[in-house]
Formats: C-alpha cells, sequence, structure tokens
C-alpha cells in the first residue's frame, strides 16, 4: 500500500519534471526575450519572493483573499440554510440570486471602486461576490438533501430545533458544503488576482502586472509560479482539512464504493 | 396506557388509517401485522406525535398527543438512516439526552447502562459504520433505551438483518421488555415474529384499522426453539395468518 503510494508519487512528478527540463532547454536555445530559461526565473523568484515581497505583497494578497473566502462561506452558508429550510423563501428570493449569480464579478471592479475605494474593502467584496455561490447553492442542496428519517428521529426524541440545526442538519450538509467551499476558494484565488489589476497598489496580481508593464519578464514569471504554487497548496491544505473533518463522509460512502467490486 | 380512538389520517382525501381504535396496558407487549403498504408506518407517526392526525385521536397516560409526547421513543426500521455517521456509538446514544435535561454525566452513565444493556458496552467509541447491521439496530435500540421512555414504539425493526440476527435481536428485546419493565407495541410483517414476541397481536386491514386481536396464550418464557414447536405456536400462527387474509367488506367500502 505505501510503496504504491510512494511509486504514485514518483509518477506523478515525471511529468512536471520532463516538462520543466524541456522549457529550460528550449528557452535557453531559443534566447526569446518573453521566455527567459528557468535559472533566471529561479533566481528572481528567490530574490523577490524569499522573502522580500511576502509582507509587502503576498501577505496582503492571501489577506483579502482569506477574508473574502471566509466571508463566502459564512455568508453563503446562512444564506444557503436559510433557502434550504424555507420553500417559501427560496421561490421569493431566486430571481434576485439568479440574476446576482449572472453577474460577471469582474464587472462590478467600478462599482465597487466608487462605493468602498481603492481599499481592501473593494477586493474583499469582490471576492465575496464571486466566491459565495458555490458554497451557497451547494448548502442549499446538501440541507434538501438531509434523510427525512434522521429528521424525524431528533423530532421524535424532542430534539430541539436549534440543535437539530446544528448537530444534525449542519454536519448532514457537511460533505456538500465543502465540496462548494473547494470551488469558492478556487474562485477567490482568480478574483484576489483580478481585483489587483485594476486600483491596486499592492499584492501579487499587482506585481505581476507591473513587472509586465515595465517588461521586467523575469519578475512576472516569477510571480505568475508563485499564484501557480499558491493555488496548489490552498487546494492541498483544504483537501486535507476535508479529509479530517469528513473522514465519516470518507468511510461511509468509501466502503460503499468498495463493495461494488467484484 | 396508550388509548387510540377512532384515529383517521387522509392524504389528499384518501385515507391511510381509518377509525383505528385500541389501547395497550402498562407493561404490555403488543404486535401490530398488516400487509405491506397497509398503513401501518402512517398509523406510527400519528402515534408517535410526528403527524397530526385528519381526525380522532391518541392519549398517553390520558394527556392527547399533539408533538412527540416526553416518555416515548420510536425506533425506526432504517437504522443507516437513523443513526448519524458523524456521532460515536456513544454519541449517537446520548444525542437526545441533554435536551431532557440530563447533565454531561447522567447521560454519560444513562448512555453506558444502555450500551451494557444491549451488549455493546465496549464499543461506545466506534462509529456506526463500522459495526454490522445488526449491531446498528442494538445501537438504537440502546439509544432509545437511555432515553428512558415507558414505552417504545418499533417500526419493523428487525426486517433488514439476517434471519439468525433477528432471532437474537427478538430474545434481547423480551429481555429488555422484562428488565425495563416498558411498554412495547412492535409493528411487523412477519407473522412468527408477532406471534413469538407479543402477548396481544393486533392485525391490521388496509386503510390501517383493527381487523382482529388474537391474544397469544402461550408461557411467558419464550424460547426460538421450544416455544416455536409448541402446537398452540403452531395454531395462532395460522390464526393470524387467516385473519391477515381474511375478506374485509369494512375494509372494501371505505
Amino acid at each position: 500500500m505505501i510503496r504504491a503510494r510512494t511509486a504514485d508519487w514518483a509518477l506523478a512528478l515525471v511529468l512536471p519534471a520532463l516538462l520543466l527540463v524541456a522549457y529550460d532547454g528550449w528557452a535557453r536555445t531559443a534566447g526569446n526575450f518573453f521566455f527567459p530559461p528557468l535559472s533566471e526565473i529561479g533566481s528572481t523568484f528567490a530574490a523577490e519572493w524569499l522573502f522580500t515581497r511576502v509582507p509587502t505583497d503576498l501577505l496582503p494578497s492571501l489577506g483579502r483573499m482569506l477574508a473574502g473566502f471566509a466571508l463566502a462561506v459564512a455568508v453563503g452558508v446562512a444564506i444557503g440554510m436559510l433557502l434550504g429550510l424555507s420553500r417559501t423563501l427560496s421561490t421569493a428570493l431566486d430571481p434576485v440570486l439568479q440574476f446576482l449569480r449572472a453577474l460577471p464579478p469582474p464587472a462590478l471592479i467600478p462599482v465597487s471602486l466608487l462605493v468602498f475605494g481603492a481599499g481592501d474593502s473593494a477586493k474583499i467584496f469582490l471576492i465575496v461576490l464571486g466566491a459565495v455561490w458555490p458554497v451557497l447553492l451547494n448548502t442549499v442542496d446538501g440541507v434538501r438533501g438531509v434523510d427525512p428519517t434522521a429528521l424525524d428521529m431528533a423530532r421524535s426524541y424532542r430534539v430541539p430545533a436549534h440543535a437539530r440545526l446544528t448537530r444534525l442538519i449542519l454536519p448532514a450538509a457537511l460533505p456538500r458544503i465543502l465540496a462548494g467551499a473547494r470551488t469558492a476558494l478556487a474562485i477567490a484565488i482568480i478574483l484576489m488576482v483580478v481585483s489587483e489589476l485594476v486600483g491596486a497598489d499592492n499584492g501579487v496580481g499587482y506585481t505581476v502586472q507591473l513587472a509586465q508593464r515595465g517588461f521586467d519578464i523575469p519578475e512576472m514569471w516569477a510571480g505568475t509560479v508563485l499564484l501557480g504554487l499558491l493555488g496548489f497548496a490552498c487546494n492541498a491544505v483544504f483537501v486535507a482539512v476535508e479529509r479530517r473533518v469528513l473522514h465519516w463522509h470518507l468511510a461511509v460512502t468509501g466502503r460503499a464504493t468498495h463493495a461494488r467490486r467484484p | 396506557m396508550l388509548d387510540v380512538r377512532d384515529l383517521t389520517k387522509s392524504y389528499d382525501g384518501v385515507p391511510a388509517v381509518a377509525d383505528l381504535t385500541f389501547t395497550v396496558g402498562e407493561r404490555e407487549f403488543v404486535c401490530i401485522v398488516g400487509s405491506s403498504g397497509c398503513g401501518k408506518t402512517t398509523m406510527l407517526r400519528c402515534l408517535s406525535g410526528l403527524v397530526a392526525p385528519t381526525s380522532g385521536g391518541v392519549t398517553l397516560h390520558g394527556a392527547l398527543v399533539d408533538g412527540p409526547p416526553q416518555d416515548m421513543a420510536y425506533v425506526f426500521q432504517d437504522y443507516s438512516r437513523s443513526l448519524l455517521p458523524w456521532m460515536t456509538v456513544a454519541g449517537n446514544v446520548s444525542f437526545p439526552l441533554p435536551y431532557k435535561g440530563l447533565s454531561k454525566a447522567e447521560a454519560a452513565a444513562a448512555t453506558a447502562d444502555a450500551l451494557d444493556a444491549v451488549g455493546l458496552g465496549d464499543r461506545g467509541d466506534a462509529y456506526p459504520w463500522q459495526l454490522s447491521g445488526g449491531m446498528q439496530q442494538r445501537v438504537a435500540i440502546a439509544r432509545a433505551l437511555a432515553y428512558q421512555p415507558r414505552i417504545l414504539l418499533m417500526d419493523e425493526p428487525f426486517a433488514s438483518v439476517d434471519a439468525q440476527t433477528r432471532a437474537d435481536l427478538e430474545d434481547l428485546l423480551l429481555d429488555i421488555w422484562r428488565r425495563y419493565r416498558i411498554t412495547i407495541l412492535f409493528v411487523t410483517h412477519d407473522i412468527d415474529e408477532a406471534v413469538y414476541l407479543s402477548q396481544r397481536v393486533l392485525v391490521l386491514h388496509r386503510p390501517a384499522h383493527v381487523h382482529e386481536v388474537v391474544e397469544i396464550d402461550l408461557p411467558a418464557e419464550r424460547d426460538q426453539l421450544a416455544t416455536k414447536r409448541l402446537p398452540e405456536f403452531g395454531e395462532l400462527r395460522s390464526r393470524v395468518l387467516s385473519s391477515l387474509r381474511a375478506p374485509d367488506p369494512a375494509g372494501v367500502n371505505r
């Protein structure tokens, strides 16, 4: 089992390594100004992002992204619970929500700059507006999908409504909520970058754009690589947390999948 | 103790339960048999206060049932859905207890006692999905016992376990019934099970109403082999079966 996993890891690393080697070989011979060799990108990366720009650009970016993501999850779960529990409310709110959902968040950058100014609030607002939907919609589905037998059980044992909500409905909906949150995290990272392209004076996205405008190509690439690594790391952390929180869900569904094998 | 009078429950004008009347005495073990789809589950949902009847009513100790009563526990047929997979076995058993006003220590003691009573004293830290089906249903029974009810409603609780496990669970339930001195109303579609467990079998016809009451005058001490070999057991079995199959003009006319 463990040997198989090590082999899987090794196998998974082969293609990225090959791609990097191929790129480096090509970039060295081609001498294209826009595609510098790896060593150049690497040394810029080390000089800029380890760790000079961490407090000035990376942390502000991360802070806004996490704040936006956290708010999106909180708002999405709260509204999603209400809509999942009340058909009347979800019918009444549906058109408004559909309209808001259809708006591309970047289209709201001008408005949010006017309302919130050029500070962090406008950027966090944009991230929330984009990232809230997968959480909200999945929460609604998760709440509606709670087993009626479990609800009957709790009611027959006179478990009060608030406890049914926090100890039964919320945990039962959690697999769906976390699936939504994972999508929201990816959206939050995208919108973090987008929000920094207009009206920003720091951040990873801002740095990349500034480097591109100043034809500092290695720096542009170093920032891009950082964004890729950031997305990868965020997802890895999220998956680790999800595994821990949903161990029961993985065990139950995992067993079901296992049982179907011959 | 439990008094059901002219209970009727209709959905869109179609009755699922119609003029159902019966009483269950203190510490009685009563089984209800009926063919599938005869409204047994709807009846239980009315008795447990989960749904309001269309007309008629249910009283428990003289008090009208208009919501889940405090000293009643309901054991569902589908343990895999009534047990919560994110809670341990002990967590599931103690889940309702804080809302009944038990302190943490009292709840823990009641949980440990109930798990001991069903033979799962050492599995409190396991998760339900780590246990076999029979063990999971024992957890559901333990949850009902820890709640310290005076009456237990059971909806085909052993329908989805294998025959050997089922026999073990039946004997466990008889043992619990005697030790805890509780009243049990047990719904099943299995005639053998009904006759073996109870003191009285109510035969329901569709829409749910009592067609016949069969008194089970078997010796109080039951044994899977000896009791089922008795000629009286066979006779009672055939009586219940013929009652189940009997034509029922009242039912047809409804």
